[in-house]
C-alpha cells in the first residue's frame, strides 16, 4: 500500500465545528418542555438524616416537584458495582459498597444527595433548594486512613465491622531471601495525595423519555455510552432498544466520567419517566468538588533491597488507599499502583500488601494516570535516595536495573488492573534514556550550568526520571466501517471522545485503507445507536484498542472492496489498485470503478445476495488483546526555586515517549502537553484540602489551583522513539495518560537537587510553596537542634 | 416571572429585543434565550476564562455580569468572529497547531485573543504565553495555543 | 481553624462578666443578631446573620457556658447551622485582673466550619472571625464606658445602635488590610 495516512500530521476534521461554536455539548441541549433539577447536598460528611423539610419549597411558584429517597420506593437501588476485585488472586477480601441515588438514613461523605428539585428554571430549582431544610445529627467523620482501622474507631457503613474495604497481597518470588542476601536494605514512609480531574467541561445529563414511543433518550457528559445504556435499560426495566445514550462532545474526561451511575445518572432518569417530561441537570463548578470522583490518597511504606552497585534485588510495600466512602470501581488505582511500583526494573522479587479503607470523603476512582503515578513515585523515589546514601550515580543505577530488550515479553508474575498477569510486551529502555539525558544535556548541566548558576546565588536543579505505562488493556472495543453510496465512509465506535481526536485519528486508519481523503470519513463515536457492544474511554486504550478494531473493520470492507470490484471489472484482485476513492485495473486505468458506485452494487434492488455473503460493503469488528501494551518514557526537567516565595519555574522540559506507532504525531504532543500540564498541577499546585470533618477546604477554582500557560515551562521538547507492540497490527500504544505519571517523582528530584545545599528529602506529594516551606524550615530547625 | 427587564442588545451584529429575569447571569442569557451556545460555562466565579465574550470589543466573564447590564450595548461571542466556511484567521490558526482538543475553552480563548492580537500584532513568545494565562484549559497544556497565536501573528504580517 | 488573642478592657474581671452575659448587650455588639436569649441555665439561642466574602445567610444556633470560674475563667462551646454551612467552636476564655479597673481578656479556642462557608470562604473566615471579634470589643469598649460615664453621673447607661452597614464595611476594610499586609508586618492595629 503506497498511500499513507496513519502517522501524518493531519488536521482534525472535528475542529472546525469546535471552533466556530458549532459543536454540541451536554449543556447545549435544549428541549421543548424541558424541566431542570437541582439537587440538595449534604454539608455534613457523616450525619444522620431526622427530618427533611420542603414545606417552604413545594411554594415557590414554578417548582414541579421536589423528591426524596422515601418517593423513589422500589425504584431505589445503589448502583451497580463497575469492577469487581480480581477473580485471579487468593485470600482477596473486598466489601463492595457503591453509592445511592438519593441518601436513606445516613449520610456518608460531603456533597451526597438528600433531596432533589425540579423546576421550570434552573434559577428556580435553585432557589427552591435553598428553601429546604435538612435537620441532620452529626456522627464524628472518618478521615485519617491509618486510625480509621484501629478496633472501635467511628464507621463508615455500620453493616460492617471495620472501615476495610478491601485487602490482599501481591507475591513475586521471595522478598525475605533477597533482602538476606542485600548489600543495603532502605526503608521509608510516602505520603501521596493526588486530586480533581478538573476537566473544563463539568458534569451533565439531559434524559428524555417519550411516552409515547416508550424510549429513553439520554444526553450524557460520560466517557462510556454503552455501559450507561445497558445499566440505565436494567434499573429502569427497559429493553436495550428502548434506551439511546449519546455523549456528544465532551469537555474533558480525564477520568471521571468513566465513574458510571452516579447519583445523578439514577435520579434524572427515574424523574424523567415519572415526569413524562424531559428533565436536565448540568454540575456547576462547585458542585463538581463534591458531586465528581477524585483520586486521593495513598500511605506507603516502602522497603528497597539493594546490592551495593545499586541493583534492585527486592521491593516490599505496604499500601494503605482511600476509597472514599463507597468502592464501585473496585481496586483499579491500587492494582496500578502495584503495577507500576516496580517500574521499568527488573525486580525479581516483589510482595506488596495493599489495604483500602472507607472514609467520609467523595468517591475515589481513576483520574488520569489512576494508580500509575503514585508507583513510579516510591520506585524513583527509593532509587534517588538509595543513590544518595550509597554514593551512586543515579543515571548508572537505572541503566542497571533496565529491563534488557531480550528479556521481553516480561511476565512480572502479579495481577494487573485488568485482571491478567502483569506482561510488559516490548520495549527498548536505554536508547530512550539517553536520548533524554542528551537533550535535556544533563551532563553539561550538572558539570558547567549548575555551578555557575548556583555561585549566582540561584536554586536550580534538575530531575530525570524514567517510567512505563501499561496501556491498552481490553477487554474489547468495536468499529463499523460503512461504504456509502456517495462514496463517502461512514464509521462508528463505542469508545466516547473527550478530545483524544478520535475522529480523525481513526479516519487516518480508515483512509488508508480505503484510500480515500480523511475528511470523506465521518466517524461517530459514543452513540448507543451506531454501535452495540463496546465499554468505553479509559486506561490509554482508545488508540490501541478501538484503533485496531477499526483497523480489522476497515480492512474487512477493503477486502469486500477489491472481491466485488474483481467480479464487476472481471479482472484478478492482484491486478486491482484502490487510489482516490477508486478501484482500478493496475495497467488500465480508466477500466475503473467508484467506491459509491460498488456501495450501490453491492446493495442490489433486485437480484440476489449470494448466500454466505453480506449486502453493502459494511463490516462490524472487535479488538481484544490478551495483555496490553506496555509503553515508555523518560521525563527531564530543569527546575528553579525563588527560596523566599518557594516558587518554581520550570525552565526546560524534555519528554521521550515510546509509544509505538503514533496514529497522529499532532495529537501524541498534544496528548503529552496536556498530560504534563496536569502533572505539574498534581507536583506543587493542586490539592484538595479536607479537615478532619471531611469537609473541603478548597472547593472552587480560586482556591483549587489549576495552572495556566504561565505555569508550564518555557522550553517543552517532546522525542519519541518507536518500538512497536507486537500485539497489535498498528504496532500502538497508549499515551493519553503518559504525560502525567512521572510528573511527581520528576519534581522531587529536581526539587531536591535544586536545594541540595539544606539536605531536604521529600517523601510527599504534592508539594506546594507553602509545603516546600514547611519542610525547609523543619529541616533547618532539625539541623539546628 | 415577577420581576422582569427589556433588554436590548446587539450580539453579533443583531439587536435582540428580549425580555429577561433580571437576574440571569450574561452566559445563560446568551446559550438559553439567543441559543447561541458557543460561549462555554466552566465555572462561575470568573477563574475559567472559558465564557469570555467580547462587550464592546473587549473580552468580559459573561458569568460575571447580568443580562441587563449589557443593554443597549454590543457583545461579540465566538459565533461572531467565523463561520465553518470562513474562519477567522486566528481560528484557522487554532486548527493548523491543533490548539485545541475538546474544544470546551476555546471559545473563551478565541474571545480574549482577537482583540489582543490585533492590539499587539508583533508579540514574543513571551508576551503571547501571558496573554494565554488569561483562560483555563486542561487539555492541551497550552503549548499550541501559543503556537497558533504565534503563527496567526506570522500569517497576518 | 485557631481563634486567639486578647483586649484589654476598662473594667473590673466582674464588670466584663456580667457584659458578657446580658444578652442585650451582646446583641448589640454582634450586629446582624436576631435574636440572643437565655433558654436555660447557661445556654443561650441565637440566630445572627453572617457575611463572609460571597456567602451569606443566616445561622442559628446555641451557646453553652461551662467550666465557670466567676470572674476568672468560662469555657464557651458553639454549635451553629444555617444556609451558609454549618459552624462549631470550643474556647476557653480568662479574665485577668490588671491594676487600675482594667481586665485583660484572653481568648482561644478551635473553630470548625463546613458546607458552602467551608469551601468559599475558608480563607476569609480567618479574617472576618478576628474582625467581628474585634468590632465586638470596640462595642464593648464604648459600653464600658458608658456605664462608667453613668454610674458618675447617677443615671442610666444609654447605648448607641451600631449600624449593620457601618460593621460590614468595617468587616471589608479589615479584610482588605490583611490581604495588603506584608508578610513580615507584625500583630494588628490595636
Amino acid at each position: 500500500m503506497t498511500y499513507k495516512v496513519i502517522g501524518k500530521r493531519v488536521k482534525r476534521v472535528e475542529d472546525p465545528r469546535l471552533l466556530t461554536g458549532g459543536a454540541l455539548f451536554v449543556g447545549d441541549v435544549n428541549l421543548p418542555d424541558m424541566l431542570h433539577a437541582a439537587f440538595v447536598r449534604s454539608d455534613y460528611a457523616h450525619a444522620k438524616i431526622k427530618s427533611i423539610d420542603i414545606s417552604q419549597a413545594e411554594e415557590i411558584p414554578g417548582v414541579v416537584g421536589i423528591f426524596t429517597a422515601e418517593d423513589m420506593g422500589e425504584d431505589w437501588k445503589p448502583g451497580p458495582p463497575l469492577v469487581s476485585p480480581p477473580p485471579t488472586l487468593e485470600d482477596v477480601v473486598f466489601n463492595s459498597r457503591r453509592q445511592v441515588p438519593l441518601v436513606k438514613d445516613k449520610v456518608k461523605h460531603a456533597g451526597e444527595i438528600i433531596a432533589v428539585v425540579v423546576a421550570e428554571t434552573r434559577y428556580i430549582a435553585e432557589d427552591a433548594v435553598e428553601e429546604i431544610f435538612v435537620d441532620y445529627e452529626p456522627l464524628p467523620a472518618v478521615t485519617d486512613l491509618e486510625k480509621c482501622l484501629e478496633p472501635g474507631h467511628t464507621l463508615v457503613h455500620d453493616d460492617l465491622d471495620s472501615n476495610l474495604a478491601a485487602h490482599l497481597v501481591q507475591h513475586k518470588g521471595d522478598y525475605q531471601a533477597a533482602k538476606a542476601e542485600a548489600d543495603y536494605v532502605l526503608k521509608r514512609k510516602f505520603k501521596l495525595d493526588r486530586g480533581a480531574a478538573a476537566a473544563m467541561e463539568n458534569r451533565g445529563i439531559v434524559v428524555d423519555w417519550d411516552q409515547k414511543n416508550q424510549h429513553l433518550m439520554v444526553w450524557d457528559a460520560t466517557q462510556s455510552p454503552i455501559p450507561i445504556r445497558n445499566g440505565m435499560a436494567e434499573r429502569l426495566g427497559l429493553r436495550t432498544h428502548q434506551v439511546r445514550v449519546v455523549a456528544p462532545f465532551v469537555g474533558g474526561g480525564f477520568g471521571p466520567k468513566i465513574m458510571m451511575f452516579y447519583a445523578e445518572e439514577m435520579v434524572l432518569p427515574w424523574l424523567t419517566m415519572k415526569l413524562n417530561r424531559p428533565v436536565k441537570w448540568i454540575e456547576d463548578r462547585k458542585e463538581n468538588f463534591y458531586a465528581t470522583t477524585q483520586e486521593r490518597e495513598q500511605i506507603q511504606e516502602v522497603e528497597m533491597a539493594l546490592s551495593k552497585e545499586g541493583r534492585i534485588l527486592g521491593i516490599k510495600q505496604s499500601i494503605i488507599h482511600d476509597t472514599g466512602a463507597y468502592d464501585p470501581y473496585g481496586l483499579t488505582i491500587p492494582l496500578n499502583t502495584q503495577s507500576h511500583s516496580m517500574g521499568p526494573y527488573d525486580v525479581k522479587n516483589y510482595t506488596s500488601e495493599l489495604s483500602v479503607v472507607f472514609t467520609n470523603k467523595i468517591i475515589t476512582t481513576p483520574v488520569r494516570g489512576a494508580g500509575r503515578p503514585q508507583g513510579i513515585y516510591i520506585v524513583e523515589r527509593m532509587l534517588d535516595i538509595a543513590c544518595r546514601e550509597m554514593d551512586l550515580n543515579p543515571l548508572e543505577v537505572r541503566r542497571l536495573n533496565f529491563i534488557q530488550p531480550d528479556q521481553f515479553p516480561y511476565d512480572h508474575e502479579i495481577i494487573d488492573q485488568a485482571f491478567t498477569n502483569l506482561v510488559f510486551d516490548s520495549g527498548n529502555y536505554q536508547p530512550a534514556y539517553d536520548k533524554a539525558v542528551e537533550k535535556l544535556e544533563y551532563e553539561r548541566f550538572i558539570k558547567e550550568e549548575q555551578p555557575r548558576l548556583r555561585a549566582e546565588g540561584k536554586y536550580i536543579g534538575i530531575g530525570l526520571v524514567p517510567f512505563i505505562e501499561t496501556t491498552g488493556v481490553g477487554p474489547y472495543e468495536g468499529a463499523r466501517v460503512a461504504v456509502e453510496p456517495s462514496g463517502k465512509i461512514s464509521a462508528a465506535t463505542g469508545v466516547g471522545t473527550q478530545g483524544q481526536s478520535h475522529m480523525t485519528s481513526f479516519a487516518q486508519i480508515i483512509a488508508e485503507q480505503l484510500s480515500v481523503e480523511v475528511e470523506d470519513v465521518s466517524l461517530v463515536s459514543g452513540d448507543t445507536a451506531e454501535i452495540h457492544w463496546g465499554t468505553g474511554t479509559f486506561a490509554s486504550r482508545g488508540a490501541v484498542v478501538a484503533g485496531n478494531a477499526v483497523l480489522a473493520a476497515a480492512s474487512d470492507v477493503r477486502s469486500k472492496v477489491l472481491k466485488l470490484a474483481s467480479k464487476v471489472l472481471e479482472t484478478p484482485e492482484e491486478e486491482l489498485e484502490l487510489e482516490g476513492g477508486l478501484v482500478r485495473v493496475a495497467d488500465i486505468p480508466e477500466n475503473s470503478i467508484s467506491l459509491g458506485e460498488l456501495a450501490v452494487l453491492a446493495n442490489p434492488f433486485r437480484g440476489a445476495v449470494e448466500p454466505g455473503t453480506e449486502p453493502g460493503l459494511e463490516s462490524t469488528k472487535y479488538f481484544g488483546p490478551a495483555y496490553g501494551a506496555t509503553a515508555f518514557g523518560v521525563h527531564g526537567m530543569i527546575l528553579e526555586v525563588d527560596p523566599e516565595t518557594m516558587m518554581i519555574k520550570i525552565h526546560k522540559y524534555v519528554t521521550v515517549e515510546d509509544c509505538g506507532t503514533m496514529l497522529n504525531p499532532m495529537v501524541v504532543e498534544g496528548q503529552i502537553h496536556g498530560g504534563v500540564s496536569m502533572g505539574i498541577g498534581n507536583a506543587y499546585y493542586e490539592k484538595l484540602h479536607y479537615d478532619e470533618n471531611g469537609q473541603l477546604m478548597n472547593a472552587s477554582l480560586a482556591d483549587y489551583l489549576l495552572i495556566f500557560s504561565t505555569e508550564m515551562p518555557e522550553i517543552f521538547e517532546v522525542y519519541h522513539e518507536n518500538t512497536p507492540a507486537p500485539n497489535n497490527k498498528l504496532g500502538t500504544k497508549g499515551v493519553g495518560e503518559a504525560g502525567a505519571i512521572p510528573v511527581p517523582a520528576a519534581f522531587a528530584q529536581a526539587l531536591e537537587n535544586a536545594l541540595e545545599e539544606f539536605d531536604l528529602e521529600i517523601t510527599e506529594t504534592p508539594l506546594s510553596p507553602n509545603q516546600l516551606y514547611e519542610l525547609l524550615h523543619a529541616k533547618e530547625e532539625d539541623n539546628e537542634s | 416571572m415577577e420581576n422582569t427587564f427589556e433588554l436590548s442588545v446587539t450580539v453579533n451584529g443583531k439587536t435582540y429585543q428580549e425580555v429577561v429575569d433580571p437576574r440571569t447571569l450574561l452566559s445563560d442569557f446568551l446559550r438559553d434565550q439567543l441559543g447561541l451556545t458557543g460561549t462555554h460555562v466552566g465555572c462561575e466565579h470568573g477563574v475559567c476564562g472559558v465564557c469570555t465574550v467580547l462587550l464592546n470589543g473587549d473580552p468580559v466573564r459573561s458569568c460575571l455580569l447580568f443580562a441587563p447590564q449589557v443593554h443597549d450595548q454590543e457583545v461579540t461571542t465566538v459565533e461572531g468572529l467565523g463561520t465553518i466556511d470562513d474562519m477567522h484567521p486566528l481560528q484557522e490558526a487554532f486548527r493548523e497547531a491543533h490548539a485545541l482538543q475538546c474544544g470546551f475553552c476555546t471559545p473563551g480563548f478565541l474571545t480574549t485573543l482577537v482583540p489582543w492580537l490585533e492590539e499587539n500584532p508583533d508579540p514574543t513568545e513571551e508576551q503571547i504565553r501571558v496573554a494565554v494565562s488569561s483562560v483555563l484549559c486542561r487539555c492541551t497544556g497550552y503549548q499550541h495555543i501559543i503556537d497558533a497565536v504565534k503563527l496567526a501573528a506570522e500569517n497576518a504580517r | 481553624m485557631k481563634v486567639e488573642g486578647e483586649h484589654i478592657f476598662n473594667g473590673t474581671p466582674g464588670q466584663v462578666w456580667d457584659l458578657f452575659r446580658d444578652t442585650e448587650v451582646m446583641a448589640a455588639a454582634l450586629p446582624g443578631t436576631k435574636k440572643m436569649e437565655l433558654i436555660e441555665e447557661n445556654t443561650y439561642e441565637a440566630v445572627m446573620f453572617v457575611r463572609v466574602g460571597p456567602v451569606a445567610g443566616e445561622f442559628s444556633g446555641q451557646l453553652l457556658i461551662s467550666n465557670e470560674d466567676y470572674p476568672r475563667q468560662y469555657t464557651m462551646t458553639v454549635e451553629g447551622r444555617g444556609k451558609p454551612g454549618f459552624m462549631k467552636g470550643v474556647g476557653d476564655v480568662t479574665l485577668v485582673d490588671l491594676d487600675g479597673n482594667q481586665t485583660r481578656m484572653e481568648y482561644q479556642g478551635e473553630v470548625q466550619i463546613g458546607g458552602r462557608l467551608a469551601a468559599v470562604g475558608q480563607r476569609l473566615v480567618d479574617t472576618v472571625a478576628k474582625s467581628i471579634i474585634s468590632q465586638a470589643f470596640e462595642i464593648l469598649d464604648q459600653v464600658l464606658a458608658e456605664q462608667a460615664k453613668a454610674a458618675e453621673e447617677g443615671r442610666e447607661a444609654v447605648y448607641k445602635e451600631s449600624s449593620e452597614s457601618d460593621y460590614i464595611s468595617a468587616v471589608a476594610k479589615d479584610v482588605i488590610k490583611n490581604i495588603l499586609k506584608r508578610p513580615d508586618n507584625d500583630g494588628d492595629e490595636e
